[in-house]
């Protein structure tokens, strides 16, 4: 990554999840200073701006609407205006860019609008997605609230809020956590407080990119697959032996053509077998793949391919199926020539 | 074609209609085609001569079509058996495939 590209990450959670309340008491911390943060509001008016005292080193942005529908064409716009006005010193210098969603966001557009904009492409990047969750209420929300769900299953890390209410989490809102998205470590936030290293380091591209670790971002838990629901099902394809980079890239292409929406996230770390001492890390979003990013080495001495899915009725089985047979295919022709 | 190749397109032509949700079975004939049965359309798939511009030959309803390519092929299929699919072919490539 270059030095002058600032990870972009996402903190969502459904209405009244405490958002604003972890991001009050991250505000005050040194090590998120000289960050921007950009709240969504759903509504005429905004409030949660107000409910912020930030350093002055941080830097807020207020829009109002739903940044994953009516205004989602303003976000990329936002980012950018951002960064005109920290390059013209009209502005605190940031390095870092937090969005709060609305309560009621689905963070995938967003996402999906941060991974492809052309204005903003090459300045950021993605970083962790962040998604709270209220221990009083959640296993209500999860069971009543598609939204709820999707910011759940898309998370990198999520965050049990009120839990001084509550006492400890309710078993059933862990089952729920844990069979929407079993790869997301769960954490809890004391009245809001919470280490903002914890959240933000979350994503591969976040600050420690020259170090990354990788099994955290994959949060790999290779030895309990799948776990699933109804609808939303999460497993990890691991494969030992590496993997064409033009298998690679039909296996993507055709993820994307026949899931689309319902490749919710895919993220992983692959052994190309042109490259056996740089894995690369790719990452998509429904149709949207990121270019992948190549790290310099290893993170350990496990070499496997681990490729994360999180789905909505994408079955594990066809996923293995289509990955054997453009393998299989793909050296076919080669051996021909 | 290798038989490990013909294999592998059946395997994944009986998990794809799993995923799909669309009925019928898939089998295979004596002369090495695949035969996907009891759809809405009757659908053969023959690993192609010795051109090496196809790899595959999709017969659907008695018309035929060469893929390039297995996922040329599930692209067909699809495209006969799931009224509700719409590809999406927006193909975009940024770097190169492999960091060199």
């Amino acid at each position: 990554m270059r030095a002058d590209v600032i990870p972009i990450s996402v903190l969502t959670g459904f209405l009244g999840s405490g958002k604003t309340t972890i991001l009050r008491h991250l505000l005050r911390q040194s090590e998120f200073s000289r960050t921007a943060i950009i709240i969504n509001e759903f509504g005429e008016v905004g409030l949660d701006h107000e409910l912020l005292e930030a350093s002055e080193d941080s830097f807020i942005e207020l829009k109002t609407g739903c940044l994953c529908c009516k205004i989602r064409t303003d976000l990329a716009q936002t980012v950018q205006d951002m960064l005109q006005r920290r390059d013209e010193g009209n502005c605190s210098p940031f390095d870092r860019i937090v969005i709060e969603t609305s309560g009621l966001a689905d963070p995938a557009p967003i996402l999906q609008t941060l991974m492809t904009d052309t204005s903003i492409a090459g300045h950021v990047v993605l970083g962790g997605v962040v998604t709270t969750v209220d221990s009083v209420t959640g296993a209500t929300t999860l069971e009543r609230e598609d939204i709820s769900q999707k910011q759940v299953a898309l998370a990198d890390r999520i965050v049990l809020t009120k839990l001084d209410l509550n006492g400890p989490a309710q078993p059933v809102l862990l089952r729920r956590l844990t069979e929407l998205n079993a790869g997301a470590p769960v954490l809890s936030a004391d009245r809001g407080k919470i280490d903002s290293q914890c959240l933000f380091g979350a994503g591969f591209y976040g600050p420690h990119v020259s170090s990354p670790d990788i099994n955290s971002w994959l949060a790999d838990d290779r030895h309990s697959h799948t776990r699933h629901d109804a609808d939303i099902q999460t497993y990890t394809v691991v494969r030992k032996e590496p993997i064409g980079a033009v298998t690679l890239t039909l296996f993507l292409e055709t993820l994307a053509e026949h899931c689309g929406a319902d490749l919710l996230r895919l993220k992983g770390i692959v052994n190309v077998a042109e490259s056996p001492n740089r894995p690369a890390v790719i990452h998509g979003v429904q149709h949207v793949f990121h270019a992948p990013a190549w790290l310099k080495r290893w993170p350990s001495d496990d070499r496997s391919s681990r490729i994360v899915f999180i789905t909505r009725r994408v079955p594990q089985r066809w996923v293995e199926a289509l990955l054997e047979a453009i393998g299989v295919e793909v050296a076919d022709v080669s051996a021909r020539r | 074609m290798s038989e490990v190749a013909v294999d592998l397109a059946c395997e994944l032509l009986v998990q794809s209609l799993a995923a799909w949700r669309v009925g019928g079975g898939v089998a295979r004939s004596r002369d090495g085609a695949i035969i996907i049965c009891g759809a809405c359309k009757d659908i053969r798939i023959d690993p192609a001569p010795s051109d090496p511009m196809f790899r595959w030959m999709v017969a659907i309803d008695g018309r035929k079509r060469a893929a390039i390519s297995i996922v040329g092929v599930l692209r067909q299929v699809r495209d006969a058996l799931d009224p509700g699919y719409a590809a999406n072919r927006v193909r975009v490539t940024l770097t190169p495939l492999v960091p060199y």
